[in-house]
């Protein structure tokens, strides 16, 4: 074996310096760098955003009840290595200075918050500063707004139930702050060993019960697979950033979407360009297997070498893709932790494995074939030059080159069913593309009869290379159409995340309005130059029966006993609206909106409640309101866009349903964060207003699309390399031939201008057409991943019809000229000797 | 004494239109040290002879026994085996390995039968052949005299008994084409080599102590000359 490796290893090494592997070499390094720097960035920036986003729940997983916790779950969190802490939150009445508002009583246990963190001043309103402490016993914090209501100041005391705490800080702002607007009451924050002497918790009373858990992924995990079981689902309620539908869930599900959809392109194209290479690779070195074996070689000897050979290639490449790759990842991260103003924690093993796999997998089952014809290739070559190793198992190349590119999705993926679609959908396309080449490339043959002589020359070129051009194409096509795919899919996904946060979107609101008060704080907003939303009139109601059925509220299931099964309900009181017209961002899915008749009854029901309760058009709901009970038809069922930041509403009345109820308002207004030292004496003159500052939540989803769209630009790019890297495959594999066709065409007295002018026109038609095919496919495609993977509205792309034979003709040509400019400038008789 | 012995040996291919005959029943011996020039028409079948009678190929029909190995009784493997050990060629388009230099394109056949000190060797075979300045050279690297030069001490580095030249000249000006057939004599003798060489060139034949002549695929004229 010494012998085999010492041949190959000397060829490696000459061929490596002359640059004849650089194209195989580049493609498997590209593969596994891509792999590599991209699995390894999404994961950081995966468990980055997860860190960040567990600040907003206070943990990395929140256990919900409406009944306490049993001390033994607790117990089995510290088993499992998991931190936690206790939440209690409940609304009362607080009693200040003479003052009395209703507020959101926290009671926090030791380490809260398990993550994010807390702010605090001396003052209302004021920006607030990081702490790491807790009130103490015996004393409060007590949020912005509450103490303008309660007319308190630090030092004050307010009463909370039974006892009576000392203000020593002003709560600036909670990580876990509800985003619920409706739900939102200032908060104030107590120790949870005070709770007990409130005397506030009695049988009866609405309180929620939280745990909170933090720790590593695993550890999580383990304990998940613990509680989940036991957990009663009417009243108890695991949450984890990643559920759920806050626009934040979303933005990072897409983007990971995206990014699994845009890396495994990559690597397939990747995976293509070494297919190409290996294809050439191999053909380039038939004279000297022939050569080895005239010599006495020994097929075991010869088969040694060359497998030798790829296997130090391979290693290689993989080597520098693996280097590469980690650098990528590196410089990357270290500007998007810039940007972000953390570190990205580290990564696991994970990406290297997978990297190294893709390597292997692409450097030995794309070359498995084109190697084992080269072994065929009989020593009687060295005198009939014609002669090739057998093409038996064409198929087997295929089943080959088909199987490595599934294995790579699905390892990619880890998703079966998203790697067959993709899989499938790509073989029916390579073969529409192929069928459609020939047919372009016959198409232009016609055309190009009736051109100049360089035309003519250059279709009369494409048209002899017909099979190997439509080939070609394919590749090219392919390229280009992924090309475009990222690119439109960029673009709209980050269109789609602007509409929803526009840069003056709204970021407080207002509840509580009275409706006299509309107009003056019309007049405040006017006067301080602040952008306002309409107001919303709301009551909070409870749906009660659905055809006079009653609905089956939160009662745990272990008090329901036998009864027969209910609808069931929501468990708590909606906030209920009015409105004459179709807000924004809903869409009517049945039923029609309720003319502009005075007297005209009925409600109009969210799409989820109305699939979830089984509630159709003409339905009777009963709602209870106060003290009334009212009874409505269901007039329409619609969809509400939950990610737009504007007031949404599971229930809308029309206005004459809602005439004789009392009812408060809420709008919203944008502020920059420059003035936001103003809001306390905007909102003195209105003590029993709330306001809500989502500033935070916006600004963080704001980061998070930030990061995402430099991630989708980062795969972009890479998409965009390897689709390079396929195509001077593919222009190098036919440089054999044109060396030749060229040779011929100048001795037989072709000017250089002529010859030269023909191979730019052969590759800007070619690019053309491919750039043309793959607007197309890409328009296909887009299509079916906005409406079936990202659950977007799928949207037509007029100009990528314009920019795809654009791109495909400037890039081909250009990629083309580079790869044989160099043969072009050279002397014949150069040529010449390079041919024999 | 033979070393080459053609027994009857036919070689056809079958086409679209029938069957096309290259070789028809040739008979031929050539003895240990004797130099053959095998002349004939493009087409004639020469390169298919020079294929046959070196074990590159097998015949259809008769056989070819090269030291009295019948070389249709053995494997591929066993052929590539004895090409190795008995065998060199020098062809007209040099057929060097365009990766390797010429230092180790001479090297190779001996690297791979396994023989260890090949390099001394292929220097001392490469400055007899006057390329010892440029044994580190690519084939790209050397004009069309030296690329053969170059193949010429490769197809001497096993010392074969056999050496079969391919249009050795037929790539060069007549200058150094004279030059490379006068190494190839020169070694030839030196080693005891028998060589086997196709042609066109008449001249080249002349020098050869006997030349046959392929038409249509039979051997037509034995001529003898003196060496």
């Amino acid at each position: 074996m010494r012998r085999e490796f010492r041949i190959s290893w000397r060829l490696l090494r000459h061929e490596m310096r002359r640059g004849e592997l650089t194209i195989m070499a580049l493609a498997v390094a590209l593969a596994v760098a891509a792999v590599l720097s991209l699995s390894l960035f999404s994961e950081r920036l995966q468990q980055g955003l997860v860190a960040q986003s567990s600040a907003f729940m206070a943990a990395d997983r929140v256990l919900q009840s409406s009944r306490p916790l049993p001390e033994q779950w607790f117990m089995q969190a510290t088993e499992a290595g998991l931190e936690y802490t206790e939440r209690v939150s409940f609304s009362s009445m607080i009693f200040g200075q003479d003052q009395l508002a209703l507020a959101q009583v926290k009671a926090v246990g030791q380490g809260y918050p398990l993550r994010g963190q807390l702010l605090v001043a001396t003052e209302a309103f004021a920006p607030g500063e990081a702490t790491q402490s807790l009130p103490a016993s015996g004393e409060a914090w007590v949020h912005s707004g509450l103490m303008g209501q309660l007319n308190v100041t630090l030092g004050d005391t307010v009463e909370v139930g039974d006892k009576r705490f000392t203000i020593t800080q002003v709560l600036i702002k909670e990580p876990d702050a509800s985003l619920n607007l409706f739900n939102d009451q200032p908060t104030v924050l107590i120790p949870l060993a005070d709770l007990a002497a409130t005397n506030l918790i009695q049988p009866g009373s609405r309180v929620q019960y939280h745990g909170l858990f933090a720790g590593a992924l695993t550890q999580l995990s383990a304990f998940e697979n613990w509680l989940l079981p036991q957990l009663d689902p009417l009243t108890q309620d695991w949450r984890s950033v990643e559920g759920g539908d806050s626009p934040l869930a979303a933005a990072m599900q897409r983007a990971n979407r995206f990014m699994l959809l845009a890396s495994l392109l990559g690597v397939v194209l990747a995976a293509t360009a070494v297919a190409v290479a290996a294809q050439r690779y191999t053909q380039r070195n038939y004279d000297a297997v022939a050569i080895m074996k005239a010599l006495g070689g020994r097929k075991r000897v010869v088969g040694g070498i060359f497998i030798a050979h790829l296997a130090l290639l391979s290693l290689f490449s993989i080597g520098l893709g693996l280097l590469l790759g980690y650098l990528l990842q590196t410089v990357v991260v270290f500007f998007v932790s810039q940007q972000l103003g953390y570190v990205l924690p580290a990564a696991s093993w994970g990406p290297w494995w997978l990297a190294l796999a893709t390597g292997l997998l692409t450097a030995i089952l794309f070359s498995l074939y084109p190697l084992i014809r080269l072994l065929q290739i009989p020593p009687l070559r060295v005198l009939r030059r014609e002669l090739e190793g057998g093409r038996w198992g064409v198929w087997l190349h295929g089943l080959f080159c088909g199987l490595s590119v599934y294995l790579l999705m699905l390892l990619y993926s880890g998703n079966w069913l998203l790697s067959a679609a993709l899989f499938a959908g790509g073989i029916v396309a390579a073969v529409v593309l192929l069928l459609v080449g020939r047919l372009f490339i016959r198409l232009s043959r016609t055309l190009g009869m009736q051109a100049g002589s360089s035309w003519r020359l250059a279709m009369a070129n494409m048209q002899r290379r017909g099979r190997q051009n439509s080939l070609q194409m394919i590749s090219f096509a392919t390229a280009i159409m992924l090309f475009l795919l990222v690119l439109a899919l960029r673009n709209e996904l980050l269109a789609d995340w602007q509409k929803q946060l526009p840069e003056n979107a709204p970021n407080y609101f207002v509840v509580n309005v009275k409706g006299e008060q509309i107009e003056p704080l019309h007049g405040v907003f006017a006067e301080n130059n602040i952008e306002a939303t309409d107001f919303y009139p709301i009551t909070p109601g409870r749906l009660l029966a659905v055809n006079g059925e009653l609905v089956a509220d939160a009662v745990p299931a272990s008090e329901q006993g036998e009864k027969a099964p209910q609808r069931q309900g929501f468990g708590r009181e909606l906030q209920l609206t009015w409105r004459a017209q179709l807000p924004p961002e809903n869409t009517l899915v049945a039923g029609s909106w309720w003319p502009e008749e005075a007297d005209y009854q009925g409600v109009s029901v969210e799409s989820s409640v109305a699939e979830r309760m089984q509630i159709a058009l003409g339905d009777i709901l009963t709602f209870r309101i106060g003290a009334d009970d009212i009874q409505v038809p269901v007039r329409s069922i619609r969809d509400v866009n939950w990610n737009s930041m504007q007031p949404n509403f599971y229930m809308i009345f029309s206005p004459a349903a809602f005439a004789q109820v009392p009812v408060t308002y809420i709008g919203s207004f944008y502020l920059p964060e420059s003035r936001q030292p103003e809001l306390y004496n905007l909102f003195t003159s209105f003590p029993q207003i709330s306001l809500i500052d989502i500033a935070g939540v916006m600004e963080q989803v704001r980061t998070v699309i930030g990061h995402v769209s430099l991630a989708i630009t980062f795969v972009m790019v890479l998409v965009i390399l390897a689709g390079a890297l396929v195509l001077v495959a593919q222009v190098q594999a036919s440089l054999d031939e044109r060396q030749q066709e060229l040779v011929i065409l100048r001795t037989l007295g072709a000017k250089q201008r002529l010859l030269s002018q023909a191979v730019w026109y052969e590759f800007l038609v070619l690019g053309a057409l491919a750039g043309f095919i793959a607007a197309l496919a890409m328009e296909l495609s887009v299509f079916v991943l906005q409406s079936q993977v990202f659950q977007m509205p799928a949207s037509v792309h007029p100009r990528f019809w314009l920019l795809g034979p654009l791109v495909g003709a400037c890039l081909v040509a250009s990629l083309g000229w580079l790869s044989i400019g160099r043969l072009m400038q050279q002397r014949t008789a150069d040529l010449i000797r390079l041919i024999s | 004494m033979a070393v080459i012995q053609a027994h009857s040996i036919h070689r056809y291919v079958d086409t679209p239109e029938g069957r096309l005959t290259i070789l028809d029943d040739i008979n031929l011996t050539i003895d240990a040290g004797e130099t053959l020039a095998i002349v004939g028409a493009s087409g004639s079948g020469k390169s298919t002879l020079l294929a046959l009678l070196a074990g590159l190929d097998l015949p259809n029909r008769g056989h070819v026994s090269i030291d009295g190995v019948n070389l249709s009784h053995l494997s591929e493997e066993q052929r590539a085996v004895l090409r190795g050990e008995q065998v060199g060629f020098v062809f007209q388009s040099f057929l060097l390995v365009h990766s390797l230099t010429a230092l180790e394109n001479v090297m190779l056949p001996a690297e791979l039968a396994g023989a260890e000190a090949a390099e001394a060797q292929a220097k001392e075979l490469l400055t007899q052949v006057g390329l010892a300045d440029r044994i580190h050279h690519y084939p790209n690297q050397l004009s069309g005299g030296e690329q053969q030069r170059v193949a010429i001490a490769r197809a001497f580095i096993g010392r074969p008994q056999l050496l079969f030249a391919d249009e050795p000249t037929g790539n060069l000006d007549r200058a150094t084409g004279k030059k490379i057939e006068q190494l190839l004599f020169d070694l030839n003798r030196a080693y005891g080599t028998s060589l086997i060489i196709v042609t066109h060139d008449q001249q080249l034949a002349a020098q050869c102590g006997r030349t046959v002549n392929i038409d249509h695929g039979r051997v037509q004229e034995l001529a003898k000359y003196e060496a």
